[in-house]
C-alpha cells in the first residue's frame, strides 16, 4: 500500500476523461442516488425463480432450464414396447467420461426387428459430464438426455442407474417413444409431427 | 429492591440485543436477496415452497417475503454442530479468547446507552431503563468500542494464517484511524449538550427541563417532554450526523470499509480460520456492534427514546410513555442497522489507499472545522444549564 501514489488510479488521459464535478467528488449525493436505485430493486418481482425441490418427481410442475438442457439420461422404446437401444456400443465409444457399461446379447426370437439388444446398460452418473455426445452417437436414437437436473442421492451406488431404471425414467417423464422429443416451450411430452421433421 | 430494579434494564437491554442478532443474520440475506433481484432464503419456517402450509399455496409475493425466517435457527444448529477448529501452530489461547474479545466491547457500549426514559410509577417508584449512568457517559462508549479492535487483532495474530494477520492488521488501522474522527464528531456533540451523559442528551433532546435549586444548578429533570422533534440533535449537528454515519461504518467494519474482512483480497479476514460457535461469536459481533452504533447514534442524534407528541402521552400516563419510548428506541436502532445493510448491498468496497485518505483527508478535518464551529456558536450564553447526573441521581433518591 505504501508504494502506491496518493492516487493510484488517475483517469485517462484523453479529451473523452470523465470530470467528476463537485457533487460526484462530494461522494454523497452519488451515494444517495445509488441507495435510490437498489431501494427500486428490493421492490421488483425476483429474476431467479424457486427451485422446485420436492416437485422433481412431478413431471408437471417440474421446472424445465431451457431447451436443450442436458439433464439426467433415459432410454426409449419401440413400437413393441421393448428397448429400443441395438447394443451397437456407439454412445460408449463416444462418451469422453466412459461411464457408459454395456451388455450385448442376442434378442429373443420373437423380437423381429433386430439381433441384438443390452441385456446391461448401465450408466456411472457421477462420471457422466453430461455433454449428450452419446445422444448424438445413437444411431437409432434411443437414448436421450432429459431435462431432470435434480440429480441428488444418498449413496454412490443409487447414482449409477441401470437400463430397467433408465427405460422406467423415460416413461415417468412422458418421453419414452422415439417420437417424444422434449418440447421447446418446456412440457415434457409428444411433440407435434412437423416439429419432429424438422430436427 | 433496588437491585431487583436494577435487574430490569440488564434482562431488557442484553436479553433484547442477544436475542435480536438472528433477526439482523435473516434480514441481511433477505435484503441482500432483494436488493440484487433473487429470492434469498424461502425454505425454513412455514411459508416456504416445501412447507406443511404448501397447500395453501401462496402467491409468490408472499412466500417471498414471508418464506425463510427462520433460517437464522437452522444456521445456529449448523454451527453449534460444527467442529471447532485449532489450526496448527496457532496460539491456542488467543485463538480461543479472540472471539470473546470481540463480543464484549459492543455489548460494554450498552451498559451506558437509555433505552427508554424513567419509568415514574406514581407510587414514588422509578425504575431507570439504562443500566448504569457512568460518570464518563459516553467516553466509556468510545473506550468499549476501541477495544473491540482487540478482538480482530487477536482473531487474525492467533491464527497463523497471512490472510487473517493481514484482516487483523488491517482492522486495528482502520478503527483507529476512525476512532480519531469519531472522537472529534462526539466532542462537539458533548460540547453542544454540555454533557458526557448519555441520559442527559436524551432527556435534553426530549425536551425536558432541568431543575434547578437555589443556587441555580440543576438537580434533575422535570417530567416534562416535547411533542415537536426540533429538539434532536441531528438539526443542530447535521455535519456531525453525517460525518458519524460514515465513522460508524468504519468502526464497524460494514461494507464499504469491510477492508478487515474483504473476501476478495483476504478469503474471510481475521476471521478466515474460525469454524464453529467462533465464527459464529465474531458474527454476533459485528451485528451488536452495528445495533451499538445504531444505539449510540440515536441517543447522540435521533432524540434517543423521544418520540412524536411524547409530551402529550406523558402528561396522561408516564408509564406508557416510557414503555413506548423503549419501542421507540428499538426502532430507531434497528432502522440504523437495516440502513448499513441497505448501504452494504449498494456500494463496492473502498480500496485500502482510499480509506485513509477519506479517514485522514476529509472525516478528520471536517470534523475538527464542525468542533470549532460549534464552539463558536455554543458561546456559554446560550449554552443550556448544565445538569449534574450525580444529583440527579440523588434527586431521584437513588
Amino acid at each position: 500500500m505504501s508504494d502506491q501514489p496518493p492516487d493510484s488510479n488517475p483517469p485517462p488521459a484523453g479529451a473523452d476523461a470523465h470530470r467528476p464535478t463537485l457533487a460526484e467528488r462530494l461522494y454523497l449525493p452519488e451515494i444517495a442516488k445509488g441507495l435510490g436505485n437498489t431501494f427500486r430493486h428490493m421492490l421488483r418481482e425476483p429474476f431467479t425463480v424457486d427451485y422446485d425441490g420436492t416437485e422433481r418427481d412431478n413431471p408437471a410442475k417440474h421446472r424445465v432450464p431451457c431447451p436443450g438442457y442436458r439433464g439426467e439420461h433415459y432410454l426409449k422404446k419401440d413400437e413393441d414396447g421393448h428397448v429400443k437401444c441395438v447394443a451397437c456400443f456407439m454412445c460408449a465409444a463416444a462418451c469422453p467420461a466412459e461411464c457408459i457399461h454395456i451388455e450385448a446379447a442376442p434378442t429373443p426370437p420373437d423380437w423381429k426387428n433386430r439381433e441384438r439388444y443390452p441385456i446391461r446398460f448401465e450408466i456411472d452418473l457421477l462420471r457422466c459430464i453430461y455433454c449428450g455426445y452419446c445422444e448424438e452417437a445413437c444411431p437409432v436414437d434411443a437414448i436421450a438426455l432429459s431435462p431432470q437436473y435434480n440429480v441428488c442421492s444418498d449413496t454412490r451406488e443409487a447414482k449409477v442407474y441401470g437400463r430397467d431404471r433408465l427405460l422406467a425414467d423415460g416413461v415417468k417423464y412422458g418421453l419414452s417413444l422415439s417420437t417424444h422429443k422434449y418440447r421447446p416451450d418446456g412440457v415434457p411430452g409428444a411433440a407435434p409431427a412437423a416439429e419432429q421433421s424438422g430436427q | 429492591m433496588d437491585y431487583a430494579l436494577k435487574l430490569i434494564p440488564v434482562v431488557l437491554v442484553f436479553g433484547g440485543v442477544l436475542s435480536i442478532v438472528p433477526v439482523f443474520v435473516i434480514l441481511e440475506r433477505k435484503i441482500c436477496a432483494w436488493i440484487q433481484d433473487r429470492i434469498g432464503p424461502n425454505r425454513v419456517g412455514l411459508f416456504g415452497p416445501d412447507s406443511v402450509l404448501e397447500g395453501l399455496s401462496f402467491k409468490t409475493g408472499t412466500r417471498r417475503i414471508l418464506g425463510g425466517w427462520l433460517q437464522p435457527f437452522a444456521d445456529v444448529v449448523k454451527l453449534i454442530a460444527k467442529e471447532a477448529i485449532v489450526p496448527a501452530n496457532a496460539d491456542r489461547a488467543l485463538y480461543i479468547l479472540a472471539p470473546a474479545f470481540a463480543l464484549l466491547p459492543p455489548l460494554l457500549a450498552f451498559v451506558v446507552i437509555p433505552a427508554g426514559p424513567d419509568i415514574d410509577f406514581r407510587g414514588g417508584t422509578v425504575v431507570p431503563l439504562q443500566v448504569a449512568d457512568l460518570h464518563v457517559g459516553i467516553l466509556f462508549v468510545l473506550a468499549a468500542a476501541s477495544l473491540s479492535a482487540y478482538g480482530l487483532a487477536f482473531g487474525g495474530w492467533a491464527s497463523n494464517n497471512k490472510f487473517s494477520l493481514l484482516g487483523g492488521v488491517r482492522a486495528t488501522a482502520q478503527m483507529i484511524s476512525y476512532e480519531i474522527g469519531m472522537g472529534l464528531v462526539i466532542l462537539a456533540v458533548v460540547m453542544t449538550y454540555d454533557s458526557v451523559s448519555l441520559r442527559d442528551m436524551a432527556y435534553l433532546q426530549a425536551g425536558a427541563q432541568p431543575i434547578l435549586d437555589e443556587h441555580g444548578m440543576p438537580t434533575g429533570f422535570w417530567q416534562y417532554g416535547a411533542d415537536g422533534i426540533g429538539g434532536w440533535g441531528i438539526w443542530r449537528q447535521p455535519l456531525a450526523f453525517i460525518l458519524f454515519v460514515i465513522c460508524a461504518f468504519a468502526e464497524n467494519n460494514r461494507l464499504p470499509f469491510d477492508l478487515p474482512e474483504c473476501e476478495a483480497e483476504l478469503v474471510g479476514g481475521y476471521h478466515t480460520e474460525y469454524s464453529s460457535l467462533g465464527f459464529g461469536m465474531f458474527m454476533q459481533a459485528e451485528y451488536i456492534a452495528i445495533l451499538a452504533m445504531g444505539a449510540l447514534l440515536t441517543t447522540c442524534f435521533l432524540g434517543g427514546w423521544h418520540y412524536p407528541w411524547y409530551g402529550a402521552v406523558l402528561a396522561r400516563d408516564p408509564v406508557l410513555a416510557a414503555l413506548l419510548g423503549v419501542v421507540c428506541f428499538a426502532v430507531k436502532a434497528c432502522a440504523f442497522v437495516l440502513f448499513s445493510m441497505w448501504v452494504r448491498w449498494t456500494l463496492p468496497r473502498f480500496r485500502w489507499d482510499q480509506l485513509m485518505n477519506l479517514g485522514w483527508k476529509a472525516v478528520v478535518p471536517l470534523a475538527l472545522a464542525n468542533l470549532v464551529l460549534t464552539a463558536v456558536l455554543n458561546l456559554p450564553a446560550t449554552a443550556p444549564p448544565r445538569p449534574d447526573h450525580r444529583m440527579t441521581a440523588a434527586a431521584r433518591g437513588m
